[in-house]
């Protein structure tokens, strides 16, 4: 390996033993030199090597450790091993003010992180300007979609209001805190509420299973249609409404009303419960809906 | 805007992030994230957030991603444990404050930061009053940290006649030409020894 990497740098080494040095240019033949630093002026070292190696067990280590033997800074007898050297000229630094401005794309989805493009914090007259939360008895008639966006609008602005209080701690802009904290109150109590309506759905769902598993008419087992109703209940409504008067009609009525109700919540829960993780509005919005 | 080779280069890469998310679905997220402002120094296409303690950097990827639309190519995550501390200063219970999340995002798209409100547009915030609660609540730390020390009057601000006088009574000192308009005896005037006429 080493006789090889030397003949790869002296191709002179390979004409003959006696061919030592820069021979390679009296010899006539032009020889083909490799595209070497002209740093090597003089032959490596040729010494042998002196110490036996000791190859009996037990012997102690005489390993020659020295990895520039026969390099020599006296001899100028260069490296074995070609320098990763260019000639390539060096980049000159440029000065961190002489840099070209680094524009922000102005659809950059973390100026959702601030309530605008220039304030990374909400002053407290700003922060005041919100409205009451979300109540349960409003929330109770929106479908899961629109619940589930409005978490995530809450969450947005909880994400502000958080960036806008380290921001105006860290760069000491001034008080706002109350302000900031009555907001995030609000905000939460609108995510509370949305939890509210939908564990109130899912009793409601509960509710709704048990009821059918004893109703005749409601099919639970997934084969035939889930719901037939009877025939003399659609009499009856008819009846009903002919003449309203006839109490026991009417209850009977109402009866099939909540049964039906009841119906149409269990076809609307499995709609409901289809998985969007995430709304298709809050994938790029130039401006986040805001609370 | 953004340059168009930029845009290009930004798309480019953006290919090349690879968009494989999680299959756990989480609709109602509690958690959150704060976008903390950048060192002086940090280069634009690194985004610092603070993170619920829970969060993992695939996390951050996942939520920056579908939350935010924000495309990223790495993200570094380290936690501040604060020093513990007494609960009222310097008494009470030793407790160790919450330990805090931060993660460092390496961004697709650059994103620049607006600069912070000089001091003097600082108004909507009362930044006056504020810091002079600060400065006075500072020297009150001091103060308690120093319980040896008496403080002196002239530590405090001194009220303006007093200055002045001090200033005046500074230029009689090295002008002189001080004068109250009465003669002494050497002037002949009325000013004499009173005891040397008494008799005794």
């Amino acid at each position: 390996m080493a006789s090889a990497a030397a003949a790869a740098l002296r191709p002179s080494m390979s004409m003959g033993a006696a061919a030592l040095g820069r021979l390679s240019s009296s010899t006539g033949t032009p020889l083909l030199r490799p595209l070497l630093p002209l740093t090597q002026t003089a032959s490596l070292s040729t010494s042998v090597a002196l110490l036996k190696r000791h190859t009996y067990p037990g012997a102690r280590s005489n390993k020659d450790a020295n990895k520039k033997r026969g390099q020599s800074a006296l001899r100028r007898s260069g490296t074995r091993w070609r320098l990763s050297t260019t000639d390539e000229p060096l980049p000159q630094p440029v000065p961190r003010d002489q840099l070209p401005q680094i524009e922000t794309d102005p659809d950059h989805g973390l100026w959702d992180f601030f309530p605008s493009r220039e304030t990374v914090a909400n002053t407290p007259e700003e922060d005041a300007k919100h409205g009451r939360s979300w109540s349960v008895e409003e929330l109770r008639g929106k479908s899961w979609d629109d619940l589930h966006r409005l978490w995530w609008v809450c969450v947005k602005e909880r994400n502000r209001i958080a960036t806008g209080n380290w921001e105006r701690k860290k760069s000491g802009l001034g008080f706002g805190d109350a302000e900031a904290t009555e907001r995030d109150h609000e905000v939460r109590a609108t995510m509370r509420a949305i939890k509210h309506t939908l564990t109130e759905r899912f009793y409601l769902w509960e509710d709704a299973v048990k009821v059918a598993e004893t109703d005749p008419e409601v099919d639970l087992s997934g084969t035939g249609p889930p719901f037939t109703p009877k025939t003399y209940l659609e009499d009856v409504e008819e009846g009903a409404e002919g003449a309203e008067g006839a109490e026991g009609k009417a209850e009977e009525g109402q009866a099939a009303e909540a049964v039906q109700e009841t119906t149409e919540q269990k076809a609307e829960e499995p709609a409901a419960a289809d998985p969007a993780t995430i709304p298709a509005t809050s994938k790029a919005p130039t401006e986040a809906p805001r609370l | 805007m953004v340059a168009p080779l930029a845009a290009a280069a930004a798309e480019a890469v953006a290919q090349q992030v690879p968009r494989r998310f999680g299959t756990k679905q989480i609709f109602l997220p509690n958690h959150i994230i704060a976008f903390i402002r950048p060192n002086p120094r940090q280069p634009p296409n690194l985004a610092t957030f603070t993170v619920p303690l829970q969060f993992n950097k695939l996390d951050l990827r996942d939520y920056l991603y579908h939350a935010y639309n924000v495309e990223v190519t790495a993200v570094r995550s380290f936690i501040n444990q604060p020093a513990p501390r007494q609960k009222f200063g310097n008494r009470g219970k030793w407790y160790r404050p919450r330990s805090k999340k931060m993660m460092i995002a390496e961004l697709v798209k650059p994103f620049v930061w607006p600069e912070p409100p000089a001091e003097k547009d600082r108004d909507a915030f009362d930044h006056g009053i504020f810091k002079k609660m600060q400065d006075e609540r500072d020297k009150q730390v001091q103060r308690q940290s120093k319980r040896g020390q008496i403080p002196r009057r002239t530590w405090g601000s001194q009220p303006e006649d007093r200055l002045a006088l001090k200033e005046q009574a500074a230029a009689f000192l090295k002008d002189g030409g001080w004068a109250n308009g009465l003669k002494t005896e050497e002037d002949d005037g009325e000013w004499a020894e009173v005891d040397q006429e008494e008799q005794i």
